[in-house]
């Protein structure tokens, strides 16, 4: 039998965005344990796994700061350490856990609950406002099989997925064939909003151009307009009343539409309140069709950190353990916040870059205080981190499951071994917590 | 030469994606996120070549980055920062209690400095570190 | 009237959660015990006699005083559910004073951080400087935010204040706020609360306003297409009956919320 140097591995799941593409073929040397070949990726997710290989940004030990730089050391005694920063914190910080997989996310429930800390994820950057107004008004949604099938009305609202989910469009909303909607592209009509051309405006059927920070006030527009009411400005946020009218009808006529929608409304002004009103467009277009919405979730697994969050705690984001039990409150233990009133003592950062994500000023905040990075490469957050744990890529290096963006849960597979000594998230959570109730005596 | 009153958007572009999967301290994330991108028309008031390092100041911190076109125009007046260590050296940290910062949406104005360093990620975040 | 006198005497890093400061609970309570009492410093518990001095003497609740002297800006929750009474504070105070309050009185005589009054259910917030966002609002996901009782503001206030507030024509309950200027999204979802601003007021204020008044004696800066022009009136006359004269521009809204709607921006003409 002539040994195979090169095995291909089929039907991956790629971790790098909410679409949780399911198609991947990666080809991986056997020798090596490296990946030589991904197919059907994107270029980010191809960047991602290619980024796995051992390299100079791997870690491949653990890590410790010793005489002010990261040395290798023993997992033993970077765990001890770790626990040992955390046991003596007053208000440890957890934050992080959207590029990892569900088993590993419920450890760190279980862990901030012993701590008495605060457990966050980054949705606490992102998409938390779709939290918050869902709590509010409720949420009319889909999975993404669904509107492959059947909408002929696509809204983009604030997001690019040309950028940012690069196959959203081929495989669920713009090009791709659904079971209704044979003719593929050609059967759906399409519409961006935006206050830039983007390049999923450039090929849309009608792109409108609204004014920063000023979407809520063109939402209401619409929904005032779909309710029957004459708008008496000229124009809302840079649209004109006409645009406004056009843009109603072709909602209306739709016989089945979905909203997705990004940054661009949590991250501006009104945050949340961009997204309660577009929750009750969706209601108003109802009345008059059917109409779903739909969040662009941006980490791979932050729905999964939502969903685990939740059934733990009954909260999704920014929680509370100091007083024994779960409290939720963003703005007051959402991460941000907390380092702009430098509320934390210590923070465990698992699979994630604050450093590089959160605002400058919160970040000075972060680096006054021990800070342990659970983290597979360098980043800005790991370099400057007390104690680095390295761990296994999740859905490259090791399985678990995680929840794509309208929530449907998908088993991540398998490819490669990692390299060194790195160990599962789920495993260094499970030895950290076992080492921090044996230092406070549970 | 200068612009004043712009409104700075932040956000995801492929190429700064492709760079923060393992390489988030390379010179290839300098090259994807250390960039600004301008309208056409507004690059032409600046006067300057493109790849020139420019100045963005907005009232929660200045950054200076390399100067690009932007391919996603027109969009007078508004000024582009892919997400990232850059771009969050000027963004507002204020949720207004929301739990999530204003990343996009911050009036800021411009200056062409011929000549300034663009700094790394790991330089840039190290002044953080110690200050 | 009977009086306990607080005065903090160490600072502190984290916020310190003292819900306990309410006159409901010091009721009755020796000052020992008052000193015994559990606060929460981060995640570690901490007696009350830790961090105040505590003197005077305590009796029935609805005739106790407590007086806060020292920085307390960082203390939180103080007033939480009070029935009766009178809190008076002399200095800046943290988040969530006097929240979910059903009855007496809380004096500040500084600015209250964010969610002050918040689902206040009866009684009287009196905050002499400005207050945070989320004033008199209801707390994440509650349909039902303040139900009566009078928050005074004679500052600023922040966003989205008195959200979700909803009056009982029934019970006869109707939530008042009053402000000296207010951020964006002012009465939010408002189903009956009143609002009024002496001065200026950010975008989008009354924003899904299914009913209920709000009357703004300065000017939007970004008033909602969703409202239509009714009028102009030289009075308003509130739910409880108060009368504020001036010129005022009538509208009604918020239209994106019902086409036929008895909810009115009253904005100064």
């Amino acid at each position: 039998m002539v040994e195979r140097k090169i095995k291909t591995v089929y039907d991956v799941i790629c971790p790098f965005c909410g679409t949780l593409c399911d198609d991947l073929e990666v080809d991986v040397d056997n020798t090596t344990e490296k990946v030589v070949e991904v197919r059907n990726a994107c270029q980010i997710g191809t960047a991602k796994y290619f980024s796995s290989n051992p390299s100079e940004h791997r870690y491949e030990k653990p890590m410790i700061r010793k005489d002010g730089e990261l040395q290798e050391t023993t997992w033993d005694e970077a765990i001890d350490k770790a626990a040992d920063i955390l046991v003596k914190s007053k208000r440890p910080l957890l934050y992080g856990f959207s590029s990892t997989e569900c088993e590993a996310q419920g450890k760190g429930v279980e862990l901030a609950e012993t701590l008495g800390g605060i457990l966050d994820n980054t949705a606490s950057v992102c998409h938390g406002p779709t939290l918050l107004a869902e709590q509010d008004v409720g949420v009319p949604s889909s999975t993404l099989g669904e509107y492959k099938n059947r909408a002929d009305t696509v809204v983009f609202w604030g997001c690019n997925p040309v950028h940012a989910h690069p196959r959203h469009l081929g495989r669920y909303s713009e090009y791709v064939r659904g079971y209704f909607k044979k003719d593929g592209r050609n059967d759906r009509f399409v519409i961006v909003v935006d206050p830039r051309n983007t390049h999923t405006a450039q090929i849309a059927d009608l792109f409108v151009q609204v004014n920063p920070n000023e979407d809520y006030e063109l939402m209401n527009a619409i929904r005032a307009t779909l309710r029957g009411v004459e708008i008496e400005e000229e124009e809302v946020s840079g649209v004109p009343v006409e645009k406004i009218k056009q843009l109603v009808d072709i909602l209306k006529k739709a016989r089945y539409g979905v909203i997705f929608f990004g940054m661009g409304l949590t991250q501006t002004l009104a945050h949340h309140r961009n997204i309660d009103t577009a929750i009750c467009l969706i209601r108003e277009l109802n009345d008059h069709t059917k109409f779903l919405i739909t969040p662009m979730r941006g980490h791979y697994n932050v729905t999964g950190a939502n969903q685990v969050f939740s059934w733990n705690t009954g909260y999704a984001y920014s929680i509370d353990f100091s007083r024994g039990y779960p409290r939720y409150n963003p703005g007051e233990f959402s991460s941000v916040d907390l380092l702009m009133r430098d509320e934390i003592d210590s923070s465990l950062i698992v699979a994630s870059d604050p450093a590089s994500n959160f605002p400058a000023d919160s970040v000075k905040t972060l680096f006054k205080y021990p800070l342990i990075a659970i983290e597979p490469h360098e980043t800005p957050t790991s370099v400057f981190a007390d104690i680095v744990l390295p761990p296994q890529m999740a859905g490259i290096e090791c399985v678990g499951t995680a929840y794509r963006m309208d929530s449907v849960p998908l088993r991540l597979r398998k490819v490669k071994d990692a390299p060194g000594d790195c160990l599962s998230d789920l495993e260094i959570l499970e030895r950290l917590l076992e080492k921090v109730k044996e230092k406070i005596g549970e | 030469m200068s612009l004043k009153d712009c409104t700075l958007l932040t956000g995801r572009t492929i190429n700064q994606g492709v760079a923060l999967e393992g390489g988030k301290t390379t010179m290839e994330n300098v090259r994807a996120a250390a960039i600004c991108a301008f309208d056409k028309e507004d690059f032409k008031k600046l006067d300057c070549l493109v790849g020139t390092p420019v100045k963005i100041t907005t009232n929660f911190g200045e950054v200076t980055v390399y100067s690009t076109i932007s391919d996603e125009g027109p969009h007078p007046g508004i000024i582009f920062i892919p997400m990232g260590p850059w771009a969050n050296q000027v963004v507002n940290p204020d949720s207004q209690s929301c739990g999530t910062p204003t990343y996009k949406g911050m009036k800021a104005t411009v200056e062409v400095t011929k000549g300034a360093k663009v700094l790394d990620a790991l330089s840039l975040i190290k002044l953080l570190k110690e200050a | 009237m009977a009086e306990i006198k607080l005065k903090l005497k160490k600072t502190h890093k984290f916020p310190l959660e003292a819900d306990v400061i309410s006159t409901d609970v010091f009721a009755g309570k020796s000052n020992d015990e008052i000193k015994a009492l559990e606060l929460y410093l981060g995640n570690e518990v901490v007696q009350l006699g830790e961090f105040f001095d505590v003197t005077g003497k305590s009796g029935d609740a609805n005739e106790l005083k407590i007086i806060i002297d020292g920085d307390v800006s960082n203390v939180k929750r103080i007033g939480e559910k009070m029935t009766a009474g009178e809190i008076e504070i002399n200095s800046d105070i943290g988040m969530h004073v006097g929240n979910q309050m059903k009855g007496g009185k809380i004096i500040v005589h500084g600015d209250a951080d964010d969610w002050a009054g918040a689902m206040l259910k009866g009684g009287e917030l009196i905050i002499e400087g400005n207050a945070g966002h989320y004033t008199g609002s209801a707390y994440r996901g509650f349909w039902k935010g303040m139900e009566d009782g009078i928050i005074r503001v004679k500052g600023t206030i922040g966003n989205e204040s008195m959200l979700w507030a909803r009056n009982s024509k029934k019970a006869n309950k109707w939530p008042i706020l009053y402000c000296g200027a207010a951020g964006s999204f002012l009465g939010i979802h408002n189903h009956g609360g009143t609002i009024i601003v002496e001065g200026d007021v950010d975008r989008c204020a009354g924003a899904d306003q299914a009913w209920g008044t709000i009357v703004i004696k300065g000017s939007v800066s970004r008033k909602l297409p969703s409202y239509k022009k009714v009028g102009e009136v030289k009075e308003v006359e509130l739910p409880n009956g108060e009368k504020i004269k001036g010129k005022f521009i009538e509208y009604s809204g918020d239209h994106s919320v019902k086409k036929e709607t008895n909810g009115r921006l009253y904005i100064a003409a």
